[in-house]
């Protein structure tokens, strides 16, 4: 890249790193707490949130050229098809999901 | 391209498009690996669907504080890594190797923990076709559950090995012949992507492998 690019200052990067060891602690607590069906997505929408954080601020989504959030929202566009079409086929089935 | 002869390749006008070029191109591989990852942890939610009972059970033995310390180093190291890139768009050489070499040293941790802790599991006899044992309550369907485990972490594992020896040629190659400058530092934005993408994937399989079935 070329030197006129201006960056985040180092103390941003270091409050995303706090953001993210603190979701980890509350996911890890989240385990422990009881919550049933709960957990997971309470997990999982947190592994999301990191991701973000990861995605945008560390991974520079947020900065020039904007055609990069074109390229990164192409995986989890065709994740989606993915994702979709697979469950066509689970989602009709059934007995499925086993009860839990 | 060397330090003293700063010219963009012939199919760029500039070292600026050459860099976004370059850094499209990883965000085209990211993209293919969003999708590898995806139908893993697609597969794991099928199964844990289908299984909820055994992959619980099963799920009980994965060895909570290597998977919690494992995901502390990565995050770490993503923050070491953007350092590294902050630090030679500065033009700090210094700061740069330091934090790269942070970065290649927390991922090696990173294997290290993951080694012991496939110890622990080997002791523990849930490594299937080695020596698995099936526990009772369990059911044989948890043996799916670290298929998965051994799956994934293995591949992870691949990754992450990737990321360090794209880190230490960054080192030990292109930083020390002195081709990472504040003009043109677009290889180490590049290698940037890619580990923390590494790093991604962990978030993701630490609460599909650690967290399933502790409450």
């Amino acid at each position: 890249m070329s030197g006129s690019r201006r960056h985040d200052p180092a103390l941003v990067f270091i409050i995303g790193w706090l953001a993210m060891l603190l979701l980890t602690g509350l996911s890890i607590g989240s385990a422990f707490l009881g919550l049933g069906l709960c957990a997971p997505v309470i997990q999982f929408g947190i592994a999301a949130t990191q991701a973000a954080i990861l995605f945008v601020l560390f991974m520079r989504l947020k900065g020039p050229p904007s055609l990069k959030w074109v390229f990164a929202g192409s995986g989890f566009f065709w994740l989606l098809f993915l994702f979709g079409l697979s469950m066509t086929d689970y989602a009709t089935r059934r007995g499925w999901p086993a009860a839990g | 391209m060397s330090s003293d002869v700063l010219r963009p390749e012939i199919q760029y006008a500039t070292l600026a498009q050459q860099g976004d070029t370059a850094q499209l191109g990883m965000w085209v591989f990211l993209a293919t690996e969003t999708l590898f990852f995806g139908a893993l942890l697609f597969a794991y939610f099928i199964y844990r669907m289908s299984y909820p009972h055994e992959f619980a059970e099963a799920a009980k033995d994965a060895v909570l504080w290597c998977g919690s310390v494992n995901i502390g180093l990565l995050i770490t190291s993503s923050l070491t890594m953007v350092l590294a890139i902050n630090a030679a768009a500065d033009g700090r050489r210094r700061a740069l190797v330091f934090w790269l070499c942070a970065t290649a040293f927390l991922g090696i941790c990173f294997l290290g923990v993951k080694v012991w802790e496939y110890r622990l599991d080997y002791v523990d006899h849930v490594v299937p076709a080695v020596n698995f044992i099936v526990k009772p309550g369990a059911g044989s369907a948890g043996e799916l559950f670290w298929v998965f485990y051994f799956v994934a972490t293995g591949l992870h594992a691949v990754h992450l090995t990737i990321g360090i020896g794209l880190v230490l040629y960054m080192l030990l190659w292109r930083v020390r012949r002195g081709e990472i400058t504040p003009l043109y530092y677009a290889p180490l934005e590049v290698v940037g992507l890619y580990w923390s993408f590494v790093d991604t994937v962990w978030l993701f399989l630490f609460p599909a492998i650690y967290l399933a079935g502790r409450s």
